[in-house]
């Protein structure tokens, strides 16, 4: 699992993959805090940290379209397959480079919490929570897409399964204040990824969220493995 | 030894591989023979573990793959049609991060790499982008990469298909040298590199295992032995005294070597009777004709005659 995890660190910084991503989320994520910080002279980070964890849905499918789905265009997941590492061992390598270079990246975010530490006030608690949710949210997205990039034939199909399905959870959301009948829209309440990490920007801990978040990533992750091994089985 | 087991693999309702059993001793090499769509891959792919039969069994050592894998997979390396190889990596980097799948020592790493780079003759190459390498680079990384970690069986789907006659030359070589120390089990369309190379042949078509045999089992038929001589005389004086003999079944007259020459060739019963063996009657006869015998040889069915036949028959 380690060589795996190792592997794929490299191998987003042997290509422009990593930085790409990092290049582009501090970009629109210094814009934001341009507009929502700086301009407005305000020291809210819990908004400016919500309108962020609108790019993982964007940028998560970055990350995860190369991971399973070009092993299976070019067939490396033979030399994955029949070495002496279980599926399990290769799924969470993955899994855990791609969220490796998601918390680097997060990270790097630090920064703007230093400046506004400066000029205004933090409150490390409230940051904290924050935070969390932040990244839960990030990891969640991470294993939805991770789990596509396993069902897809190669990278492009990958990220756009991956942009649709991201879509379709924010479109959900969306949907939980239209909807009228009552059951739907509190099973889309339950199901919105967005909507979990509302406690947490308000300053929270909500351990129900947590819970929902953990189980959403294990139960992705179980699925991406069973899905491998599924078509090992098929042999397809 | 690794053993297949009354294996079958379904894709769908096609079936690529049917109630295959054949085995793999230790220290030999295998021949994996047929023609494209036999179902060579798909039993390599069994093998290694890829992916599992749809029924029957894979055993290495004894152990099975599916109670096993991780035992019975560290004993196998496997290079598979296309070289499983990361584009973005350098060759070094690429070796070694199969080296730590396969559990090789952190500190046995490096030394283990170079020893397999120089038998190889990736050294020159061994900072160079995997994604800029030939095809004939590609493969000998191909073969490295299957060598990582000592195991003792070897896989090879097809090495030499694609390279151009100087490197399949260099990777038969490297094979045969290889054949010495491990267990290899390759498989080929091309007959004359399975007759250079293996002790033991297995000849699949449709799926199905149509011969398993040593080498010198399967050209050699049993009822019929062939010989081929050359004789100094006339034809017209000879081949009435051949055909006279009555352990012989046919003659069949090749072209001359020099003028005064005759060569034949003549397909015997091969228990002979109680003159004698065939090649002791042929000597007698000729010894009594004041014929010499410039040349005698046995005449083995070639790899191909036995492929055809056997391929026809099915």
């Amino acid at each position: 699992m380690i060589a795996v995890w190792k592997r794929e660190l490299q191998s987003y910084y042997y290509t422009p993959v990593g930085y790409v991503f990092m290049g582009v989320f501090l970009t629109i994520s210094s814009i934001l805090f341009y507009m929502q910080i700086l301009k407005q002279r305000s020291s809210d980070l819990m908004t400016f940290i919500g309108q962020m964890s609108y790019l993982w849905m964007l940028l998560s499918p970055v990350l995860t379209m190369r991971l399973l789905a070009e092993e299976r265009q070019k067939k490396t997941d033979q030399l994955l397959l029949t070495s002496p590492v279980s599926l399990p061992g290769i799924v969470l390598g993955k899994y855990l480079a791609a969220m490796t270079v998601m918390l680097l990246t997060v990270l790097c975010t630090f920064a703007f919490v230093g400046i506004v530490a400066i000029y205004g006030q933090v409150y490390p608690g409230e940051l904290f929570v924050g935070y969390l949710g932040f990244i839960l949210e990030g990891c969640a997205f991470l294993a939805l897409d991770l789990c596509l990039s396993g069902c897809a034939h190669n990278p492009v199909t990958a990220a756009l399964m991956a942009f649709g399905a991201n879509f379709a959870l924010w479109i959900m959301d969306l949907l939980v204040d239209v909807v009228s009948i009552s059951q739907i829209s509190d099973a889309l309440e339950f199901l919105s990824l967005y909507g979990r990490n509302e406690p947490f920007l308000m300053g929270q801990l909500s351990f129900a969220s947590i819970m929902y978040d953990l189980s959403f990533i294990a139960a992705l992750l179980a699925l991406t493995i069973h899905s491998l091994d599924s078509r090992r089985w098929r042999g397809a | 030894m690794i053993e297949l087991i009354k294996a079958t693999k379904r894709y769908g309702n096609n079936e690529a591989v049917k109630d295959l059993s054949f085995s793999a001793p230790s220290g030999q090499i295998v021949g994996l023979l047929g023609q494209n769509g036999a179902g060579k891959t798909t039993t390599l792919n069994m093998l290694t573990g890829y992916f599992p039969p749809t029924s029957g069994q894979v055993l290495v050592d004894g152990m099975d793959m599916l109670k096993q894998p991780r035992e019975c997979k560290r004993r196998i390396g496997y290079l598979p049609e296309r070289p499983p190889l990361y584009d973005e990596m350098t060759v070094t980097d690429y070796l070694k991060f199969v080296c730590r799948l396969r559990e090789v020592k952190a500190s046995a790493i490096d030394a283990h790499i170079k020893e397999i780079m120089q038998e190889c003759g990736l050294k020159e190459v061994a900072q160079r982008l995997l994604g800029s390498l030939s095809k004939g680079y590609r493969q000998r990384v191909g073969v490295a990469q299957a060598m990582c970690g000592n195991p003792p069986i070897l896989v090879l789907d097809e090495p030499t298909v694609g390279l151009d006659p100087r490197q399949v030359v260099e990777i038969r070589e490297l094979m045969r040298h290889l054949g010495e120390s491990h267990t290899v089990i390759f498989s080929s369309h091309i007959l004359s590199e399975i007759q250079q190379l293996c002790q033991r042949v297995v000849i699949l078509h449709k799926g199905r295992l149509i011969r398993e045999a040593d080498m010198s089992e399967l050209t050699a038929s049993e009822d019929v032995i062939r010989l081929q001589a050359i004789i100094v005389g006339r034809k017209a004086q000879l081949l009435p005294a051949l055909k006279g003999l009555n352990c012989v079944r046919r003659v069949k007259v090749l072209p001359d070597p020099e003028p005064g020459l005759t060569q034949v060739e003549l397909e015997c019963n091969a228990r002979g009777n109680d003159r004698g063996d065939p090649a002791t009657q042929l000597f007698r006869l000729l010894c009594a004709m004041d014929a010499p015998l410039r040349m005698l040889m046995p005449v083995r069915d070639s790899l191909e005659e036995v492929f055809l036949r056997a391929t026809s028959e099915n």
